[in-house]
C-alpha cells in the first residue's frame, strides 16, 4: 500500500498540487488538499470540465456541499464507476479516496511520453547544445567592466576579432604510388624551403581560418568524388584514373568550345567598343602564333588608346617646350589633341580596311591554290591511267608477229590462272569455316561475360548500398544511445521505477495465486453438484421402485399396508429434512452478503458520527 | 567526426612507431599546439634535435594532420571517447592517445578562445546616461511643450571605447525598450529549445 500512496503522491506533486515533504500515504491527505488534488487532476485531464472547479473548500456549509457535488459530478462524467457524491470529498474515508485517486492519476494523459519522442538529428542535437550554452552563458550575472573577472572574460569583454579569409594552403605530397612521383626539384623544395602550415598564411590570426577551409574543401570534394563515382563511374566500367583522365579530357574541349564561340564574333568586329575584347585577347594567348602585324588590329580598345598615348606623350613634349611657358592655353592643348587623334583614327582606319581587303585576297588566293592543286592532282591520274593503257597495246603489238604461238600461250596462261584461282578459292573456303565457327564462339562468350558484369556490377551496388544504409543506422543508433544516456542522467529520481514494478509483480502473482484457488474451487463445486445429481436420482428410482412393490402388497396385507405408510412417511421427512438443509444454505450466504454490506455500511456510519 | 584522406594519412604515420618514436611524438604534439596557439607565425617551429632525423616531407604532412585534427576536435567539442575512438581507428597506441589528450585538455581553453576569435561583432554597450530635456518654444513655433530625452551609449570595442549619442521622443523610447525586451525574451526562448 506505501508505494502506491507514494506512486500517487509523487503524480499528484506532477501535477501541481502542492503536497507537503512529510506525507507518506493517502490518509494523511487532509480533505482540503484532496479537493485540490482532484480538481487539479481533473483540469488536466479534461481542461473544459475542469476549469470552473475551484481548487480548494470555501469556508460556508451550503457552498462547500454545492463544491462537492460539482466535483463528484465531474468525476462520474470523466467515467469512475464507484460510488461517489459530495460525501465523499466532505467526510472521506481512506480506501474510496485512495481508489478515486487511483482512478484519476490514471487518466491523466501521459505528456512526458510525448516530450520524448522527438525527432533526435544533427540539427536537433545542435540546436539542443546551442540551447545548453545560451543558458549557461544567461546564468552568469552581468558585470561593469571595471570588476569583471576573467571567469566573464568570455562573454562579456569583446576581444579582437578576425574576419574569416582563408587562401590556399600548399601542402607536401607524399609519392602516391601508381600515379607519377612529383619531381626531384618539387621535393627538394618540399623538404628544405616550404614553411610548415602554421606558418604559411601571412596574418597568422588566420591559420585557423585557412586550415579549416582546406580541411572542410578535401572533405567535400571526397563527398563529391564518391557521390560520382557511386552513380556514374561504376556505371561506365573504367578504372578511377581512366574516369577521371576522361572527364578531364571532356571538360577540356567544352572550355575550348565556349571560349571559341565566344571570341569569333568579336573577331570580325569592328573597333567600335567591344564587350568581348578581353575574351579574344585570352584566345590570343592560347593559340600564341599570330604575325604581328594584326597585333594592331586585333588588339583591344584599351591597348589602342595606351597606344596612342603613348605616341601623345612624345608629341606632347615635343610640342612642349617648343612652345614658351605660360602662353599656351588649356583648350588649345586640348584642341590640337582632339586633332591628333581623329587624325591617327583615321589612319587606324584606313589600316583596319586595307587589313581586310588583304585578308580577302589572302582568301581568294588560298581557295584558287586549293582548286589548281586539285585540277594537277586529277591530271596525274589521267595521265598514269593513259601509261598504262600505252604500255598494254605496246605488248600486245610486240606479241602480234608470232600471233599463233603465242595465242596458244596466252590460252594456256588463262586456263592456268582460272585453275589457280578455284584451287586457292577451295583452299579459302576450308580455312574460313572454322574461323568463323572461332569467331562465333567467342562472341557468345564475350556477351556472356558481359552480362556477368553488369550482373555483379548490380550486386555490388546493392552491397554498397547495404552497406552504406546500416552504417548511418549503427552511427544513428549510437548518437542516439548517447543522448538518451545524456538525458538519463538529467532527468529527476524521484519516484523509483523498482517500486512499481516490484508491486506490479507482486499484484500479478497474488492474482495467479488466486486463480488457481477459484479454479480449483469451481471443479470441487461441480463434483460436488454431481454427486448429489446423481445421488438424488438414484433415490427417486429407488423409491420408485419400492413404492410399487409394496403397493402391490399392501391390497393383501395390513402390515404390509402399514410399512407403506411408514415409507411414505419417512420419504416425505427425509424430502423435508433435505429442504430444509437447502434452506439453511441459502440463508447461511445470505447472511454472509448481509454482513459484508453492514461491514461496508459500517465506516461510513461511524464517520457520520 | 569526419577527416579527409590526407588527414588520416597524416596521422597514421605520426602513429607509427618506427617513424615516431615517443619521444619525437611527444615533442610533434607540444610543437602542434604550440603553432596553432602563438602569436606570431614561426617558420623555424619544426627544427627542434628530436625531428631532426625524420623525413621532413612526412614531418610536415604529420603536423599539417595534427594540426587540423586539433582545431577539428575543438570546434566539434568532442569529448575523451569520440577523440580515443578516432584515433584508435587510426591504429595509435593507448598511450599516445592519452598523451594526445592530456596536452589537448591542457590547451583546450586556449584553442576555444582562438576559434571564438573569428567572426564579426558589434561593440557592446556597458553603460547609459541620460538627460531629460523640455522643449518650450522655438522661433518657428509659440508653444512647443515637449519633452525629449538625451541618450548617451557607452559602448566599448576591443578595449576602445566610444560613445553613441542621440535624442528621441518619449514613444521612440519606449519603442526601444519594446524591442529590448523581446530580444530579451527571444534569447530565453531559444535558451529552452
Amino acid at each position: 500500500m506505501e508505494e502506491v500512496d507514494k506512486i500517487l503522491i509523487h503524480a499528484l506533486k506532477q501535477v501541481g498540487t502542492e503536497v507537503s515533504e512529510d506525507t507518506a500515504s493517502v490518509k494523511h491527505l487532509t480533505g482540503e488538499l484532496i479537493v485540490e488534488a482532484v480538481a487539479r487532476c481533473i483540469r488536466v485531464i479534461d481542461p473544459g470540465l475542469g476549469s470552473p472547479l475551484p481548487t480548494s473548500l470555501p469556508p460556508g456549509m451550503s457552498a462547500r456541499f454545492r463544491v462537492g457535488t460539482s466535483l463528484a459530478q465531474a468525476c462520474q462524467d470523466i467515467g469512475y464507476k464507484g460510488e461517489i457524491g459530495y460525501q465523499t470529498f466532505l467526510y472521506s474515508n481512506e480506501p474510496e479516496i485512495r481508489s478515486l485517486l487511483m482512478f484519476l492519476v490514471e487518466k491523466l494523459p501521459r505528456e512526458r511520453a510525448e516530450a520524448s519522442d522527438q525527432p533526435t538529428g544533427k540539427s536537433v542535437v545542435l540546436q539542443r547544445a546551442v540551447a545548453a550554452a545560451i543558458k549557461a552563458q544567461l546564468a552568469v550575472p552581468w558585470l561593469p567592466p571595471n570588476c569583471r573577472l576573467p571567469l566573464h572574460a568570455e562573454t562579456q569583454s569583446p576581444v579582437a576579432l578576425h574576419c574569416f579569409h582563408a587562401q590556399p594552403l600548399s601542402l607536401p605530397h607524399c609519392s602516391k604510388g601508381p600515379g607519377k612521383d612529383p619531381l626531384r626539384e618539387v621535393q627538394d623544395y618540399q623538404r628544405e624551403i616550404l614553411p610548415p602550415v602554421t606558418a604559411q598564411p601571412s596574418h597568422h590570426a588566420s591559420v585557423v581560418a585557412y586550415i579549416l577551409e582546406q580541411h572542410a574543401a578535401e572533405l567535400s570534394a571526397a563527398q563529391e568524388w564518391d557521390n560520382e563515382w557511386n552513380s556514374q563511374g561504376l556505371l561506365s566500367r573504367l578504372t578511377p584514373q581512366e574516369y577521371r583522365s576522361r572527364k578531364l579530357i571532356r571538360l577540356r574541349k567544352r572550355v575550348e568550345e565556349q571560349l571559341h564561340s565566344a571570341a569569333l564574333p568579336s573577331a570580325e568586329g569592328d573597333f567600335g567598343p567591344r564587350s568581348t575584347s578581353d575574351l579574344s585577347d585570352l584566345l590570343q594567348a592560347f593559340r600564341g602564333s599570330t604575325p604581328s602585324d594584326h597585333i594592331l588590329a586585333k588588339g583591344s580598345n584599351f591597348t589602342h588608346t595606351q597606344k596612342f598615348t603613348f605616341t601623345q606623350q612624345p608629341a606632347a613634349a615635343v610640342t612642349g617646350p617648343s612652345v614658351p611657358a605660360g602662353h599656351q592655353s588649356e583648350s588649345d592643348v586640348q584642341l590640337r589633341q582632339q586633332e591628333e587623334q581623329l587624325s591617327l583614327q583615321q589612319q587606324f582606319q584606313h589600316l583596319c580596311s586595307e587589313f581586310e581587303e588583304l585578308a580577302a585576297d589572302m582568301k581568294h588566293m588560298r581557295v584558287t591554290n586549293a582548286q589548281v592543286l586539285d585540277e594537277l592532282k586529277q591530271r596525274e591520274l589521267g595521265n598514269s591511267e593513259n601509261e598504262e593503257k600505252m604500255q598494254l597495246k605496246k605488248k600486245t603489238i610486240d606479241l602480234l608477229p608470232d600471233a599463233d604461238n603465242n595465242l596458244l600461250k596466252l590460252q594456256a596462261l588463262v586456263e592456268a590462272s582460272a585453275n589457280r584461282v578455284v584451287n586457292l578459292a577451295s583452299q579459302w573456303e576450308k580455312h574460313r569455316a572454322p574461323l568463323i565457327d572461332e569467331h562465333r564462339r567467342l562472341k557468345e562468350i564475350c556477351s556472356n561475360q558481359d552480362l556477368e558484369s553488369s550482373r555483379k556490377l548490380s550486386e555490388m551496388k546493392s552491397l554498397h548500398d547495404k552497406i552504406r544504409v546500416s552504417t548511418e543506422e549503427a552511427k544513428r543508433k549510437e548518437e542516439i544511445y548517447k543522448q538518451l544516456v545524456t538525458e538519463l542522467e538529467n532527468l529527476p529520481q524521484d519516484a523509483s521505477r523498482s517500486a512499481y514494478t516490484q508491486r506490479i509483480l507482486e499484484i500479478v502473482n497474488n492474482i495467479q495465486k488466486q486463480k488457481e484457488e477459484i479454479t480449483k474451487i469451481l471443479s470441487d463445486t461441480k463434483e460436488l453438484q454431481k454427486e448429489i445429481n446423481s445421488l438424488t436420482g438414484k433415490l427417486d428410482r429407488t423409491f420408485a421402485v419400492t413404492d410399487e412393490l409394496v403397493f402391490k402388497d399392501a391390497k393383501k396385507d395390513e402390515s404390509v399396508r402399514k410399512s407403506y405408510k411408514y415409507l411414505a412417511a419417512l420419504h416425505e421427512n427425509c424430502n423435508q429434512l433435505i429442504q430444509t438443509i437447502e434452506d439453511t444454505g441459502t440463508i447461511l450466504r445470505e447472511i454472509r452478503d448481509l454482513e459484508e454490506q453492514a461491514m461496508l455500511m459500517l465506516p461510513s456510519v461511524t464517520s457520520h458520527q | 567526426m569526419e577527416l579527409s584522406e590526407s588527414v588520416q594519412r597524416g596521422l597514421q604515420s605520426l602513429a607509427d612507431p618506427s617513424s615516431f618514436d615517443r619521444r619525437s611524438y611527444q615533442v610533434l604534439v607540444d610543437v602542434s599546439f604550440r603553432s596553432l596557439l602563438s602569436s606570431q607565425a614561426d617558420p623555424s617551429v619544426l627544427d627542434q634535435p628530436e625531428l631532426k632525423q625524420i623525413d621532413q616531407i612526412l614531418l610536415k604532412q604529420s603536423h599539417t594532420a595534427a594540426t587540423t585534427f586539433i582545431l577539428e576536435a575543438v570546434k566539434q567539442n568532442a569529448d575523451k571517447s569520440t577523440i580515443s575512438s578516432c584515433l584508435e581507428e587510426l591504429s595509435f597506441s593507448a598511450d599516445r592517445i592519452e598523451i594526445f589528450y592530456s596536452t589537448h585538455q591542457e590547451h583546450r581553453k586556449e584553442v576555444e578562445r582562438l576559434l571564438a576569435s573569428i567572426g564579426r561583432c558589434p561593440p557592446h554597450i556597458h553603460d547609459a546616461s541620460w538627460c531629460l530635456q523640455y522643449h518650450v518654444k522655438n522661433d518657428q513655433v509659440d508653444k512647443i511643450n515637449e519633452p525629449f530625452y538625451l541618450i548617451s551609449l557607452n559602448t566599448e570595442k576591443e578595449r576602445s571605447s566610444d560613445d553613441i549619442n542621440f535624442t528621441c521622443t518619449v514613444e521612440q523610447l519606449q519603442d526601444l525598450v519594446g524591442k529590448l525586451k523581446d530580444a530579451a525574451k527571444s534569447v530565453e526562448k531559444a535558451s529552452q529549445m
